[in-house]
């Protein structure tokens, strides 16, 4: 039943999308919606845009996951709007340019910059879409039973036939109209949830015991295989049949099967894991792997999202649907309000998670704590009716990202890396769905908020410093930008790959490469200015430079 | 008799766009009051952004660095709700908001107290405005 709740959101998203077809003509109307947008649909929009599954549905799960730490996710998710209005929301309007790579070659002037930019923008986005499509895979799985590829092609079909249709026009309606849907569905439910949870579990939600015995009898469904350690001799139920003592050691789960706990038994362990209610989870620090440097992890994961929000190329397109600098300034300062009100919430669905559905952190599927939790605080059809509202501001959440991204992608390739015609534009979104659609089939087992934050630390390791010293520091040269942006990538890039590869023990060379935008963001910096400073900068430079401060009604008519 | 050249009439923004097809150096140029004008900009709000930036710092940076320090304020419990969960789940958005508030009338500041645009810039700003074409007479 859950699941008919998406359908009136793809529709809506389809008639609003349809809508801006009439109008449009141009390159620029597809990309930019002829920059007629005010401020605050504006802000609605990139903040409808930006609420993607990680901040649905992600943050909830990492909270019942890695801890109140977490929370730290969001903080620095609304900073990067705080950073962006502080350096570069209204030069970077006042640019003129499109995208990022145009950006960069208005600025620098250099077509080999300006595809290694398209180049970045491909890898940012692809980090940044599989998540959202893996969620909406498994958020299916869960409402509906339905077969995880059903729900990635079906959100891969509304979004590559909205975007096809309307472009960025009808993107702006949507991405509005989203962020109101979102915040809705967000916070009714989670009002109606600790209203509904009674004292003791608001109680218990606020002061949390560590979870090591099931309080009830508990159902765990592994979806995908997984390694736990019995800890003392346990009555298990696997898939309904009778109860079969196991006896203390290392057991394999194989996926697609359910154990059931009596009351009472003692939780097995899961080795690297932070148990719920436990000191370290309680602890305001985010340290997931068990790293032992929690102050070290948290810094860095803030540095990436506040640093890399910047960068992301769905994001700072949107900034040149605004009229002038001035209002692309404002959009900024009302994005991070709209999204501050919607961030108060997460933190309710994860601890309200921890308390009553523990036994997600077993089955490693803490990314459906929000979706599940309304069916476990009321069985009755109230319970369904809120699942299917929360199922509901999930896809939303899907759609509105990924219809951002692609427009990125879109853009990437048929603007700054093949120049083409609008037709050709308008064919390379679905044809960038079907690719990620691929790409998302075999990711079911990604965690959605870690791959988004990856997409954040290569954002902030090569956007962030080319934007940053391009608008602020006139001495910067190409080579510096080339140099500078290749150093960060293959640092944060390279990092996070190798410390998949090499697997090494917790510690901090494993934080160091997993979360590398403490020091690969300050490399990309210091290479970047360092091989500046070694050239010189072309006579144009300043005056490139200067020309992004300089407020549109004192640029005067055309002269030689 | 000279004849009038004649000049295309586009916003500011298409000029950039359109000037940018051939490379930076290829933009119309600024004028050396243009270049004073934007250099004064340049510096007062990169001073302005700095002390934002430390604001910001202060939260993202000072506020992990208290609560790894200080494990005791655990004990504060106001309305129940332990201190350091309050520091990390509520107290950042409305700081937040507050310094973007600041910051953006700050920088809105500066433009204005930049003076007046020059007068040819307002006209043609204020009819692109109205979505008025501007023709010039020509010989």
């Amino acid at each position: 039943m859950s699941a008919v709740a998406i359908i009136p959101v793809v529709l809506a998203t389809l008639l609003i999308g349809a809508r801006g077809v009439a109008a449009m003509r141009s390159t620029s109307d597809f990309l930019v919606a002829s920059r007629r947008i005010s401020p605050t649909l504006n802000a609605a929009a990139v903040s409808g845009e930006y609420l993607s599954a990680a901040s649905f549905l992600g943050v909830a799960g990492l909270v019942v996951k890695d801890g109140v730490g977490a929370l730290w996710y969001p903080v620095g998710f609304t900073a990067g709007y705080l950073l962006m209005l502080t350096l570069v929301a209204a030069p970077m309007r006042r640019s003129g340019a499109l995208t990022v790579p145009d950006f960069a070659e208005a600025r620098l002037g250099s077509a080999v910059l300006r595809r290694f930019s398209a180049t970045v923008v491909l890898v940012i986005a692809c980090l940044y879409l599989v998540p959202q499509f893996t969620a909406a895979g498994q958020v299916l799985t869960l409402v509906s039973g339905s077969p995880y590829w059903v729900g990635v092609v079906v959100a891969g079909a509304a979004v590559s036939i909205t975007l096809a249709l309307g472009g960025m026009r009808a993107a702006t309606y949507v991405q509005a109209f989203q962020f109101v849907l979102k915040l809705m569905l967000f916070i009714v439910p989670a009002i109606w949830l600790i209203l509904q949870a009674g004292p003791d579990t608001r109680r218990e939600a606020l002061a949390p015991v560590a979870f090591t015995h099931f309080g009830q009898e508990t159902d765990v469904d592994f979806r995908l295989g997984t390694r736990l350690a019995v800890v003392e001799p346990t009555a298990v139920r696997i898939d309904g049949g009778p109860a079969e003592v196991l006896v203390p050691g290392v057991y394999t789960v194989p996926g697609e099967t359910r154990w059931s706990f009596p009351a009472g038994a003692r939780v097995p362990e899961i080795r690297g894991a932070v148990v719920p209610g436990s000191g370290p989870w309680q602890r305001p620090l985010l340290d997931a792997d068990s790293t032992g440097h929690p102050l070290l992890a948290t810094l860095s994961v803030l540095a990436a999202t506040a640093l890399g929000t910047m960068g992301l190329p769905h994001v700072l397109v949107r900034f040149h649907t605004s009229p002038d600098g001035r209002s692309a300034r404002r959009t900024a300062a009302i994005t991070v309000f709209l999204l501050g009100t919607f961030y108060f919430f997460p933190a309710v669905y994860g601890l309200l998670g921890a308390v009553l559905l523990p036994e997600l952190y077993l089955s490693g599927a803490t990314d459906t704590v929000v979706v599940a939790l309304p069916a476990r605080v009321d069985p009755g059809w109230t319970g369904s009716l809120f699942t299917a509202l929360l199922t509901a501001g999930a896809f939303a959440a899907f759609l509105a990202t990924s219809l951002g991204l692609l427009l990125a992608v879109a853009g990437a390739v048929s603007h700054d890396l093949v120049p083409g015609t609008l037709r050709r534009l308008r064919l390379t979104a679905p044809v960038a769905a079907g690719v990620v659609v691929l790409l998302a089939l075999p990711a079911a087992r990604i965690d959605v908020g870690v791959l988004v934050t990856s997409a954040f630390a290569v954002a902030a390791s090569t956007f962030c410093p080319l934007l940053v010293l391009g608008i602020w520091w006139p001495r910067l040269t190409l080579r510096g930008a080339l140099i500078g942006m290749a150093a960060g990538f293959v640092a944060s890039a390279g990092g996070m790959g190798a410390g998949l590869v090499a697997g090494l023990e917790p510690g901090l060379p494993s934080l160091l490469l997993a979360q590398p935008a403490i020091w690969s963001v300050p490399l990309a910096f210091a290479t970047m200015m360092l091989v500046s400073l070694r050239g010189d900068p072309p006579p144009w430079a300043e005056s490139a430079m200067l020309r992004l401060h300089l407020d549109e009604t004192r640029v005067a008519g055309p002269r030689r | 008799m000279t004849r009038q050249r004649r000049v295309t009439v586009t916003s500011p923004q298409t000029r950039v766009a359109l000037g940018r097809r051939h490379g930076p150096n290829h933009l119309p140029r600024l004028t050396p009051a243009e270049i004073a004008i934007a250099t004064r900009i340049r510096r007062a709000q990169l001073r302005r952004a700095v002390t934002a930036l430390l604001a910001v710092g202060g939260v993202l940076i000072g506020l992990p660095i208290v609560l790894a320090l200080s494990p005791g304020l655990g004990e504060l419990r106001p309305a129940g709700i332990p201190l350091p969960w309050l520091a990390v789940a509520v107290l950042p958005y409305p700081a937040m908001a507050g310094l973007a508030w600041w910051q953006l009338r700050r920088a809105e500041r500066v433009e204005r107290a930049a003076g007046p645009a020059t007068e040819t810039a307002a006209e043609t700003a204020a009819e692109t405005a109205a979505g008025r074409a501007v023709p010039r007479e020509s010989g």
